[in-house]
């Protein structure tokens, strides 16, 4: 198929393996679909220590199903990915243990403190959430079918993380002012979850055209602030000064985006900001401590099948 | 002979177990089959299965799961007003899977 009529056909879950894709289509959502998977991963990996750390059982048993789930959307989409034949499951795996692999912006800053939770748990989750729920109707379908599951699952995160943040926030002072001070330190992150305005973009034109990617970075980040600042407001948070933000008469917000540290953000795109390398560098570590397990599991299955290991159902 | 009969009540649902017929052989099983579990119940297909195929494990032998109470992992646990749309959708599709979910545990076809 050449790029033109791929332009043409591009609408909701149109094309699959079964179309032969041009190279642009195939690297560009494989490049889109690695770094989602990418995310997930890593977001598990930051999330981990709260199971540990966790404050009463039931949260326990919640932020450990929560991991689960993200782990297992990694996997989704790596098989999402895998199918545009650009990249195997195991090179992109490579690439995220040594460091070429791309991922979320906020997944690349340490959390310290369960005061912290809630800041991933319920505004990054509620952001992606935006993001993915537009994604159901993206060109690639395994990418689309990957989202149905997502989506599925990712209510109860939002809504767990709303429960954490209702909790702090109806607690203690001293847990109130320490929720506050956590969300002013990721709130300039979550604004920019949504990546750079779409004047700085350097991929959303293609993507867009091709039907991969369904809203502007704008688009998304506009609707996330219509629903989530009179939620952060309404749990007694106060929205910090910087960025700017006002409200237009139709109740949509405008953000002074280049009131951001966007250096420090395209710093982190490139995989260069030093907290972000410890994280990088504390899950292959993690990886490679388990690795008898896979070589176990491995071993195992090529006994039962004899080299012929079963592909997880989509 | 005893043959164990499965009734699927529509394509793609599961055969689930809804009795047994009495008979000599194979043939004989399925047009009893036919007969006694499918002549006023909606039925897309049957299965007969000689009893003696059958293998059974039960609750003196092992502990089963299913017990542990995971509502933990709903988001119809955790109750606030007006979630974004898109959470809501989601809590939307998991209240659904619950409800079938609870179907079949109740049997109900």
């Amino acid at each position: 198929m050449d790029l033109e009529t791929v332009k043409e056909r591009a609408g909701p879950r149109e094309f699959s393996p079964k179309d032969d894709m041009p190279e642009e289509y195939r690297k560009a959502a494989t490049r889109m679909i690695q770094f989602h998977a990418n995310s997930e991963i890593m977001g598990a990996y930051l999330e981990r220590p709260f199971i540990r750390q966790a404050p009463s059982l039931e949260r326990k048993l919640a932020f450990s199903a929560k991991v689960q789930d993200e782990l297992g959307h990694g996997q989704l989409l790596y098989r999402a990915a895998e199918s545009l034949g650009i990249k195997t499951r195991q090179e992109m795996l490579d690439e995220l243990a040594n460091g070429q692999g791309k991922f979320l912006n906020c997944f690349h800053y340490p959390m310290e403190s369960w005061v912290e939770t809630p800041m991933i748990a319920f505004f990054v989750d509620g952001a992606a959430m935006r993001r993915q729920a537009t994604l159901k109707s993206t060109s690639w379908e395994p990418y689309a079918h990957a989202m149905d599951k997502v989506c599925f699952e990712e209510g109860f995160h939002v809504k767990h993380g709303e429960a954490v943040l209702h909790e702090l926030m109806t607690g203690s002072k001293k847990e109130q002012e320490m929720a506050q001070a956590a969300f002013e330190k990721w709130w300039p992150r979550i604004i920019q979850f949504f990546g750079p305005t779409d004047k700085q973009s350097t991929h959303h034109g293609f993507a867009s055209e091709v039907g991969l990617k369904k809203m502007s970075n704008d688009e998304l980040r506009r609707a996330f602030l219509n629903t989530y600042i009179p939620k952060a407001e309404k749990y007694g948070l106060v929205i910090p000064d910087t960025p700017t933000i006002e409200k237009n008469d139709d109740g949509t917000y405008n953000v002074a985006e280049d009131e951001l540290d966007w250096d420090e953000f395209f710093q982190i795109a490139k995989n260069e900001y030093e907290p972000g390398l410890g994280q990088i560098d504390s899950r292959k570590k993690a990886q490679e401590a388990v690795a008898w397990v896979r070589e176990s599991m491995d071993n195992h299955e090529q006994r039962l099948y004899g080299g012929t290991s079963p592909q997880a159902a989509d | 002979m005893i043959w164990e009969v499965f009734r699927q009540k529509k394509a793609g649902d599961y055969h689930t177990h809804c009795g047994n017929v009495h008979a000599p052989d194979r043939e004989m099983a399925l047009l009893f089959a036919e007969v006694q579990h499918a002549r006023r119940m909606p039925t897309n297909s049957l299965w007969v299965v000689p009893k003696d195929e059958i293998g059974e494990v039960d609750t003196e032998d092992v502990a089963f799961g299913g017990t542990t109470d995971k509502s933990y992992r709903w988001a119809m646990t955790y109750n606030f007003e007006a979630a974004a749309e898109e959470v809501a959708a989601s809590e939307d599709e998991q209240a659904e899977a619950e409800r079938q979910r609870k179907a079949v545990v109740d049997g109900d076809d």
